[in-house]
């Protein structure tokens, strides 16, 4: 996990699951429309595949008046959950992860469904369920007592360029440097 | 800055010391000094061990590895806006 690459996804990752969540958790049932138009069934019919439902999740549904909007966010979502350096599998661990942490019962019921249905067995959900409250006693821990950053030497800087850029500049050492 | 003084790892009792040498081996790095949470952890040895033991369970290899568990503790983290 010492790619950079693995980290800027996981991090889009926690980012689109949030932004699902406020909007499927907020009482915001008046928003979905009674009959979605034709731009917005076809979305909903590639997120009723991707995800193999009958239903099409809340999230996506509260936002179908404006089909391309809802357009536009599938896209993300679908990019952000698909299998690329992470798995899908990982994916949905982790945004099961966020959801718990950020007590979003549509979060956590919906990601735990797609985990079981990735085939994560319950030692699996449990594994990653005993991760994040292990984490969300640590942190607390940590911020009570203000305590500062001190493993940052752990892990080796990746020097790698963004995709498709150049590399970086050479470090330079400062003046004052021995 | 911590509210509290973060005692060096020699002011704690010889049975702590293998709790350090343990968290040394955990993470694979040679620390100065055992990290921070090491240390506050080890104040109260009883349930630092039933807290470290439960978190050595969670985090062992087992369905998910432990490189992939690490992701999930940092993403936790990160939504807890936690810099440590």
């Amino acid at each position: 996990m010492a790619d950079d690459a693995l980290w800027y996804e996981a991090a889009l990752l926690v980012g689109l699951t949030n932004a699902l969540n406020v909007v499927a958790d907020s009482p915001l049932e008046t928003l979905e429309p009674v009959r979605p138009d034709a731009p917005a069934q076809a979305v909903f019919a590639e997120i009723r595949a991707f995800y193999d439902c009958a239903e099409v999740p809340v999230a996506f549904r509260r936002v179908a008046a404006d089909p391309g909007y809802l357009a536009d966010l599938w896209g993300a979502t679908r990019r952000v959950f698909a299998d690329n350096r992470l798995t899908r599998r990982h994916k949905e661990a982790l945004a099961f992860a966020v959801s718990v942490t950020t007590r979003s019962p549509f979060g956590t019921t919906f990601h735990l469904g797609e985990m079981r249905r990735l085939g994560v067995g319950e030692r699996g959900v449990m594994e990653v369920l005993g991760v994040t409250q292990m984490f969300s006693s640590y942190t607390k821990i940590a911020d009570t007592l203000q305590l500062e950053p001190d493993m940052d030497g752990i892990a080796a800087e990746d020097r790698s360029p963004a995709p498709g850029g150049a590399p970086p500049p050479p470090r330079t050492r400062s003046p004052e440097a021995p | 800055m911590p509210t509290v003084r973060l005692r060096d790892a020699s002011e704690y009792p010889e049975p702590v010391q293998k709790l350090f040498e343990a968290a040394k081996a955990w993470f694979k790095y040679d620390f100065e000094q055992p990290p921070a949470m090491s240390r506050v952890m080890a104040w109260d040895p009883e349930l630092g061990a039933f807290h470290g033991r439960a978190m050595k369970r969670a985090m062992g290899p087992g369905e998910w590895s432990r490189a992939e568990k690490e992701m999930v503790a940092a993403v936790v983290s990160g939504v807890n806006a936690c810099a440590y």
